[in-house]
């Protein structure tokens, strides 16, 4: 299958579409993390063959155009606006016939890859062996889950490569839209609607994702991170993750930071496993394997994750974590326990 | 420059000498347009100013310069004014109401009254956006200018600046759709004799086709908002995902509005290019018929196409398909367009003035525009670019480079007819470059943000994503872009005072505007031409050949005719739309505020006004407008045109209601469900609202007869019957309730009331219409020769009896009947 | 001036149906809503109940079009305007219908076209 596409993908016109996007990749030194242009998966694959041979009829329609109009308004034309017009002819029956057909020709050829590309994504039942993962999008973060484990991460998605992966999107309140450029499109995320995507990844590697249908305040600040993992890391990453949470030695400041979450309200909306069952916001079990924090938008560093429950309005606008008044010793102790969840 | 006719004679005063209090009571559709222009410019500043805070926002990675709330007010309102404050009063209600009366030989549009009232609406509409400024619990509306659902609901937008923008959106719908009714009815009934259909100015067929969307398109927005107010004044759940509604529901009303939306923009922008184009080529516009085919193919087709909005939403692969076909459709009349225009400038002689300028710029940019368009068209490819900077260059290149650069070719061209004086050529130009580089450099590098993934509508973005270089370049350009605007209003500005005079046939013009003086007298033409030719005045002054004879034009201008001149009969000016548009305006705000008084007054205001306006004239159910100028309509008298056209726009404000009820009827979950519906008391009300409209033709009849008597008794008849109806409806109504129907009970419950209901709102405004005729009647007001007002009252009468028709079968004859 | 008189004599031409036309079509009315009513109560229809009604209610819809809104007699102008807002109107309902999937099997034509355009899939 891959290779018919990439068959079709250096036909006809290709050259001049890759021509184009080697031009686009080449004014950025690095590549972006959300370049659409550097796929690693079949999905992301498929639209970029798909976009490449677009662009290519695309850039020949506009040459076209633009030498039609350079020659006549340069060429063909006189510019004294006075005399009379070289031509007066209104009509032409072969060349508007042509203007007719050509594109309509050019819209077949698009067309015809796109209806399958479409009806190869968008599948009605998940794919053999694949892993399924439920995504619910809150405002402004995303919960993971991976039915039929115990699992509850957040912001950061951990799929193995070479595996179809199978993705439920729910909401827990408005529409949003799950997007990881490098996987491939995205996919709206709409209330009473269970949407599905899959791909196939084929690069271990850390993605960058975000939310891209406008959700509110802070839909800019609800940016997420996907991790291609090799089957071991990602056997390894699951296990860890099924696990309790890790219980800090008795005396630590992690230990102090454990009681005051326990009694802060804190577990209203957070889950530890064996200590809170909140559900609004993030579960926190294993918080410190995770590499940002808040929606992706800070680090998970005790720097960060301090200033964060110090003031979580000025650093996402809106946000529903409240500002509890945590401060001194406390913080630093609370700081220290979650740091330690691995 | 082209040989310099004499200078017309003086000798009527133009359009714009008179009284300054004129301008608030004026119903001459040039004044009109020029009360759009202005405040279509003033808000062109307001959203440029709300453009260039955007680009001053992103123009480091998390800059501090707006906060997110203020970020996506200032996006919001960016949209919302650009394209309904801005593009679309410069196309329909400043260009098309001064350019088509002109153009098509008429004095006036079909209902000038009307257009008055639709820019004082407009004007009320577009405060009442923003309003929400002046309250502490406001803002400005923050939800985008597509307010997706359910972000737009109470529960995740409090406050009042929804609110605002949902029924500021309203009222501008009511301007619009007036707008486009009375467009519609000018350009069927009012073209000068021997103007046809294919001999009409390629503009004027474009404010047609346009027309032809609005009254077609916006029903479904207004259905779509009017569900919003009551989800969040009245609890309904049309959006939640609550009782089995779902908001994609809210994103197929709005992009079914929104797409025909998209050419309502487009097409007219399309008829001054092909304006603009032949004008300063001295060729004949290429390919016109296939020009016309390609405009109603493209008006049809986008009633097809909301679709590829959606392609993330998940409709599944059959849907997408389907549209994405629909979508790459619309592009071969889009590219037969292009070419005929590019072959149109071919072989032509050029005069390189700016609005020519602008002119080909158009043809490069829009294309542009309209190839990445085609990518969009290609579901796969358009998930990866939906909602990411692709996409807001894609449209900016639309509407910028597309109908913005239209608009300013021709104020360049038509701003000599419109204020009797030239621009500066040297300033437009340095405009047009300034332009050009501004827009291109601000909106082409969003092709490269987008394919890097750079989502729109985000306020602020992180240091690392390689997004920092081009959103800094494309901050600047936009400053650039921003200096050229301000060249413009210098411009203008200068002209105004210091311009140079303009001749009657500045361009050496080919359609009949440029027959008259600059600026025209208040009646336009002293005689209304015939017309003998396509480029009626270019044949009149060169010959039906079409060949330039060297020698300086035969005819400039008509000859002055006093005698004539004072024959012609102007209608009078009126209050009365502008105390209308208050009224609507202080309704509005009672509504925001929940103040029943508030919208007691307002409701007062309107239906005194309405009634007014009706007895305003002497003329009251008579002709206004002298036949020498009805040729079209096949000699249906322009209201009966007018009202069928506004039957038609109903058709489809009720269709949208009949589809959600039936969607949403068997997504209903729980609640008592349709079978409490009573058949034997509807089929009676059926038999009453059926006999009521036999009653209407009698009455008709009757009148038609000159017979007052029975005219009297079959007008009083239909009344009671329509009193019966409506008594039956609020009996239904209430036993319904008792039954523990209530309006928010469930899905079904909520449709069904919000359907029938407006039915019935339609059937007691009937029954008022009626009294008021009554009461002419009796007033012995209602002569044979008015008969036309009791038919026009008919028509409306009939037609919400055949919905009545519709609704019964649907709604009650098949409420056992699941999911259809 | 011919064309204004062409015009005023067409205008003329627009004669409407007299008493006994109106009084004959609402006894056509009366009839079909009571046909429509015995369909609604007949167990032995409910078979064909939908297509019935649709019939008998479209029947009624151009009876009051025609006679009573003078279609008939008017203009084929005003015709065409009511013709082409019913057409965008019965498509946009019955593109929602299918697109909420009510009706969603009649849109399976895209399956096999899909399967040509797949081969091996």
């Amino acid at each position: 299958m891959r290779a018919r596409f990439a068959r079709r993908k250096f036909s006809g016109l290709a050259p001049l579409g890759l021509a184009l996007t080697a031009v686009l990749a080449g004014c950025q030194k690095a590549n972006p993390p959300m370049d659409t242009l550097a796929p690693k998966s079949d999905f992301a694959n498929w639209i970029y063959g798909l976009f490449v041979e677009v662009t290519a009829w695309d850039l020949f329609i506009l040459l076209i155009v633009v030498v039609a109009f350079v020659l006549a308004v340069f060429v063909f034309s006189r510019r004294d606006g006075e005399a009379e017009a070289a031509s007066t002819v209104h009509t032409d029956m072969r060349l508007e016939l042509a203007w007719t057909l050509g594109p309509a020709f050019i819209l077949l050829m698009i067309s015809i890859p796109t209806i399958r590309t479409i009806f190869r994504e968008e599948l009605p039942a998940p794919p053999a062996n694949s892993l399924k993962v439920s995504v619910i999008a809150h405002q402004w973060w995303w919960e993971f889950r991976y039915p039929g484990t115990s699992i509850v991460t957040a912001n950061e998605l951990h799929i193995p490569e070479h595996r179809p992966i199978w993705v439920s999107l729910r909401t827990a309140d408005v529409i949003h839209s799950f997007w990881v450029p490098a996987l491939g499109g995205k996919r709206d995320v709409i209330p009473g609607q269970i949407n599905h995507l899959w791909f196939i990844a084929n690069t271990p590697g850390e993605y960058y994702g975000q939310c891209a249908e406008f959700c509110g305040d802070s839909h800019a600040n609800m940016r997420f991170r996907v991790f291609v993992d090799t089957p071991e890391q990602f056997a390894a990453w699951e296990k860890n993750q099924e696990a309790g949470p890790v219980q800090p030695a008795s005396g630590t400041a992690a230990a102090k930071g454990a009681a005051i979450f326990a009694n802060s309200p804190c577990t209203a909306c957070h889950t530890i496993t064996g200590v809170s069952k909140g559900y609004i916001g993030p579960n926190l079990t294993h918080i410190a394997t995770r590499t940002t924090i808040a929606g992706a938008i800070m680090k998970n560093d005790p720097k960060d994750l301090k200033a964060w429950i110090e003031n979580p309005d000025a650093l996402k606008p809106g946000a529903n974590m409240p500002t509890l008044g945590l401060r001194g010793p406390e913080l630093d102790n609370l700081v220290a326990y979650l740091e330690s969840l691995k | 420059m082209a040989a310099q006719p004499k200078p017309i004679p003086a000798e009527y005063p133009s359009y714009l000498k008179g009284d300054p209090i004129g301008w608030l009571n004026t119903i001459d559709h040039k004044r009109v347009a020029v009360l759009y222009g202005v405040s279509a410019l003033l808000f062109m500043v307001l959203g440029g100013i709300e453009a260039l805070l955007i680009r001053i926002q992103l123009f480091e990675p998390n800059n501090k310069f707006l906060s997110a709330h203020a970020y996506n007010q200032v996006f919001t309102m960016h949209g919302t004014t650009m394209i309904f404050l801005v593009v679309m009063p410069l196309l329909l209600g400043a260009a098309a109401n001064f350019i088509v009366p002109l153009q098509i030989g008429a004095r006036d549009v079909a209902f000038p009254r009307i257009n008055a009232l639709s820019f004082w609406i407009f004007l009320s509409g577009a405060a009442f956006l923003h309003m929400g400024w002046f309250w502490h619990h406001g803002g400005l509306p923050d939800a985008g200018w597509f307010g997706y659902a359910n972000l737009t609901e109470r529960q995740y937008t409090p406050g009042m600046a929804i609110d605002f923008w949902d029924i500021g959106l309203l009222i501008l719908g009511i301007s619009t759709v007036l707008t486009g009714l009375n467009f519609f009815t000018t350009i069927v009934t009012m073209r000068a004799p021997g103007m046809t259909y294919m001999r009409m100015p390629m503009f004027v067929w474009s404010i047609l086709i346009t027309s032809i969307l609005i009254l077609l398109a916006f029903p479904p927005l207004t259905v779509g908002l009017i569900f919003l107010f009551m989800d969040r004044f009245f609890g309904t759940h049309y959006y939640q995902a609550v009782a089995g509604a779902t908001p994609i529901l809210w994103q197929h009303l709005f992009w079914l509005f929104g797409h025909p939306e998209v050419y309502i923009m487009a097409l007219p922008a399309f008829g001054m290019i092909s304006e603009l184009l032949p004008t300063f080529s001295r060729k004949p516009l290429f390919g016109y018929p296939m020009m016309v085919y390609s405009v109603i193919l493209i008006a049809f087709l986008s009633y097809g196409v909301w679709g590829h909005h959606m392609f993330a939403t998940g409709m599944g692969p059959v849907a997408d398909a389907t549209f994405a076909i629909t979508s790459m459709l619309i592009a071969i009349p889009t590219g037969i367009k292009i070419f005929s225009w590019i072959a149109t400038v071919w072989g032509g002689s050029l005069r390189m003035t700016t609005a020519f300028y602008f002119a080909l710029g158009f043809i490069i940019e829009f294309t542009i525009g309209g190839l990445s368009g085609i990518m969009h068209a290609s579901v796969p490819i358009d998930l990866q670019q939906t909602d990411s900077y692709f996409v807001v260059a894609h449209f900016h290149y639309v509407l910028f480079g597309g109908v913005m650069f239209a608009i300013l070719g021709s104020f360049y061209y038509w701003w000599p007819k419109v204020t009797g004086r030239m621009l500066n050529e040297k300033l437009g130009k340095l405009q047009f470059w300034l332009t050009v580089i501004g827009f291109n450099g601000t909106f082409f590098p969003m092709h490269f943000l987008g394919t890097w993934g750079m989502p729109r509508r985000i306020y602020t973005y992180g240091a690392g994503m390689g997004w920092t270089f081009w959103n800094q370049f494309e901050t600047v350009s936009a400053f650039i872009l921003g200096l050229a605007f301000l060249i413009m209003f210098i411009n203008l500005l200068t002209s105004l005072f210091n311009g140079e005079i303009a001749p009657a046939d500045p361009w050496d013009g080919r359609t009949l505007e440029w027959s008259m003086p600059s600026p025209p007298p208040a009646f336009n033409f002293v005689t209304i031409p015939e017309v003998h030719a396509r480029d009626a005045f270019w044949a009149r002054k060169y010959g039906s050949t079409g060949s330039r004879a060297s020698q300086a034009p035969a005819v400039a201008g008509d000859p002055p005719n006093t005698e004539a001149a004072e024959h012609i009969h102007m209608p009078e000016p009126s209050f009365f739309p502008i105390v209308l548009a208050g009224g609507l305006l202080l309704c509005g705000l009672g509504m925001v505020v929940a103040w029943w008084r508030l919208i007691m007054a307002g409701g007062a205001i309107i239906f005194l006004s309405i009634i007014g306006m009706a007895f305003q004239y002497p003329t009251f159910g008579q002709k206004t407008h002298e036949t020498e100028a009805a040729s079209g309509g096949g000699g249906e008298d322009l209201r009966k045109v007018g009202v069928w056209a506004f039957i038609g726009s109903e058709s489809v404000f009720f269709a949208t209601l009949i589809a959600t009820f039936m969607v949403y009827k068997s997504r209903n979950l729980g609640g008592p469900g349709a079978n409490v519906l009573e058949i034997p008391l509807t089929s009676f009300s059926t038999f009453i609202l059926l006999m009521s409209s036999l009653l209407m033709v009698l009455a008709l009849a009757a009148t038609q007869r000159g017979d007052r008597v029975w005219q009297r008794v079959w007008l009083c008849g239909t009344v009671i019957f329509g009193l019966i109806f409506l008594g039956d409806q609020a009996y239904e109504f209430t036993s319904l309730y008792g039954h523990g129907l209530g309006f928010t009970t469930d899905l079904f419950s909520q449709c069904f009331f919000t359907l029938v209901g407006f039915h019935g709102a339609h059937v007691a405004i009937g029954v008022i219409w009626l009294s008021v005729l009554l009461v002419a009647s009796f007033m012995d007001r209602l002569p044979k020769s008015r008969a036309l007002s009791v038919e026009l009252a008919g028509l409306y009468w009939h037609f919400v009896d055949i919905v009545w028709v519709v609704i019964f079968t649907l709604v009650y004859l098949m409420q056992k009947v699941k999911g259809a | 001036m011919t064309a204004e008189a062409a015009i005023h004599e067409h205008f003329e031409e627009h004669v409407h149906p007299g008493a006994s036309v109106y009084v004959t079509v609402a006894a056509f009315l009366v009839v079909l809503t009571a046909m429509e009513i015995t369909v609604f109560y007949v167990s032995a229809l409910a078979s064909v109940m939908i297509p019935l009604l649709i019939i008998l209610s479209v029947a009624k819809f151009a009876l009051v079009a025609m006679f009573y809104m003078h279609l008939r007699y008017d203009s084929y102008v005003l015709t065409s305007i009511f013709m082409f807002a019913l057409a965008i109107a019965a498509l946009l309902l019955i593109a929602l219908l299918l697109l909420f999937a009510y009706l969603s099997h009649y849109l399976w034509f895209m399956v096999p076209l899909a399967r040509i355009l797949l081969p091996g899939h």
